[in-house]
């Protein structure tokens, strides 16, 4: 069977599928402005500063939209349909799209605190999605 | 500046494809078509052309060589819908600051015949860096506006009904337009009926794809005048935008630099929402339209979904939207073909579907940029 598309292998973004492997949400962190952001970029968008880390975060923010696709884009998420996708905002500011695990439909609303929780897809490569906090 | 160009700008010519599938043709040759008509509407000649401005079409080089055309000012700009009102602007600047006199803007898509999709490995949409998402299922255009739309619902208690009132409408519309693509009429349960494509959106929320190609000749007022159609002026156009953070959707519905644009808009035509005879709003999908009404002020920020379902949109109401039947129905021509109709509607010429008196028709876009152009006959100006 056709596999599901994997994280697109980008250096500037390996520390945080790194991370997501060990279980733990990292960021990369402005070291100007303190600002975070993800995926990663080499100048910050707020101060256009160009020196960063990557910080381990607590990986908790709260669902902001969600919607379910009933049309799979690829073979591999036929046999998902329908199927869920959340727009997270995360307490540092940064957004992501994602899954959440173990919510039925009918109880994701907006304003639903969330916190990360690591999916491993293959050896080499592991999802954030979500959990109700 | 801005402000004393009002109404000095026209459009002097339109043209339009046929829409729908045409693998006979690639999008040069659905411009070349297209172009041939809007040269033809305003009696003027290739040798005329002294300004392209080139949408979708791969090559402006290319556009140049088979058309046999050595314009004075040439650009290319990137096959997004945002682009058509883009465009438009920069050609009222080109031909304001003297660099050229008669501009084609030619825009051609064979995305119908091409294969193209709007999701899945090819998805482009946003700033390019959708790729990151696809492994949780998360693509297209589509799905950015369903979680607009879910937002908007909670936040405002918007039904998917209302929505099925928009497509309708602009069903409705395509039915008196023979050159539409989709013509019959449904129903709000037919609606209802139709499947979901990324939930809350349904098939008949998205817009259509298919190839056709528009072209548009704008000139000067005192130029248009000698031509062969009434020149339809534009009296006023705006643009901002939302790009920062725009891989995700805006929290205000791009709400903020709508309201930039409305109050620049109406005040370079010296006229307000009220006075607008039609409307043309892109529809890719059906909430855009619902966030477009609310941005620019004709109804209160979260109450679009009741404005939108007693008729206000339709032939009759109280401003007839996309009275062509819009991307939804009549062509996904991303935003040219809607101008068109607005020029037309200010022209008379739009038949079964005409408004009467369509003295000012609004064109305008709810997107990471936004654009908006009132155009208006010589009445207008009175």
């Amino acid at each position: 069977m056709e596999a599901k598309p994997l994280p697109p292998d980008d250096p500037a973004n390996r520390p945080f599928w790194e991370g997501a492997k060990r279980g733990i949400l990292v960021l990369q962190r402005c070291l100007d402005c303190g600002r975070h952001r993800f995926p990663a970029a080499r100048y910050c968008a707020q101060c256009r500063g160009e020196r960063s880390e990557w910080v381990e975060t607590r990986g908790v923010g709260a669902v902001e939209s969600w919607c379910s696709f009933h049309k799979a884009y690829w073979p591999a998420f036929e046999r998902d349909v329908p199927y869920d996708v959340v727009q997270v905002r995360l307490d540092e500011g940064v957004r992501v799209f994602s899954n959440l695990v173990g919510v039925p439909r009918e109880r994701i609303r907006s304003g639903l605190r969330v916190r990360a929780h690591f999916e491993a897809v293959t050896p080499t490569a592991t999802l954030v999605k979500f959990v109700p906090l | 500046m801005k402000q004393e160009l009002a109404g000095r700008i026209t459009v002097a010519g339109v043209g339009t494809t046929r829409y729908g599938k045409l693998p006979e043709y690639d999008a040069y040759d659905l411009g070349v078509w297209a172009l041939k008509a809007a040269l033809e509407d305003c009696g003027l000649s290739f040798d005329d052309v002294d300004g392209l401005i080139i949408n979708r079409i791969p090559d402006y080089q290319r556009f140049g060589e088979i058309t046999g055309i050595n314009p004075r000012y040439t650009t290319i700009t990137p096959g997004q819908g945002r682009f058509s009102g883009i465009c438009i602007q920069t050609a009222v600047a080109v031909i304001a600051a003297g660099m050229a006199d008669v501009i084609a803007l030619v825009y051609g898509n064979n995305g119908r015949s091409a294969g193209d999709h709007y999701g899945g490995a090819s998805d482009a949409y946003g700033s390019g860096g959708a790729g990151t998402w696809f492994p949780y299922g998360m693509t297209s255009p589509g799905a950015f506006h369903a979680l607009m739309m879910r937002r908007h619902m909670e936040q405002y208690g918007t039904t998917t009904e209302q929505l099925g009132a928009i497509a309708a409408a602009f069903r409705k519309h395509a039915s008196l337009n023979p050159d539409a693509v989709m013509r019959t009429p449904f129903t709000l349960e037919e609606d209802r009926a139709a499947r979901y494509i990324c939930e809350p959106l349904r098939l008949l929320d998205y817009c259509l794809i298919n190839d056709g190609g528009v072209a548009m000749i704008l000139t000067s007022a005192e130029r248009a005048r000698h031509l062969r159609k009434p020149p339809v002026y534009l009296r006023g156009f705006a643009q901002a935008s939302a790009l920062a953070g725009s891989t995700f959707p805006p929290d205000d519905y791009w709400r903020a630099p709508m309201q930039r644009v409305a109050a620049e808009v109406y005040a370079m035509a010296g006229a307000g929402p009220a006075d607008m005879d039609a409307l043309m709003i892109y529809d890719n999908f059906t909430p855009t339209v619902l966030f477009s009404l609310e941005g620019f002020g004709f109804c209160p920020a979260g109450e679009s979904g009741p404005w939108v379902a007693d008729g206000k949109l339709e032939l009759g109401g109280a401003f007839p939207t996309n009275t062509s039947g819009g991307h939804l129905s009549e062509s996904y021509m991303q935003g040219w073909a809607l101008n068109v109709e607005a020029v037309r509607q200010v022209r008379g010429e739009c038949g079964a579907r005409q408004v009467a008196g369509a003295n000012l028709v609004q064109y305008m876009t709810a997107a990471p940029v936004i654009t908006s152009i009132i155009y208006g006959s010589e009445a207008a100006a009175a």
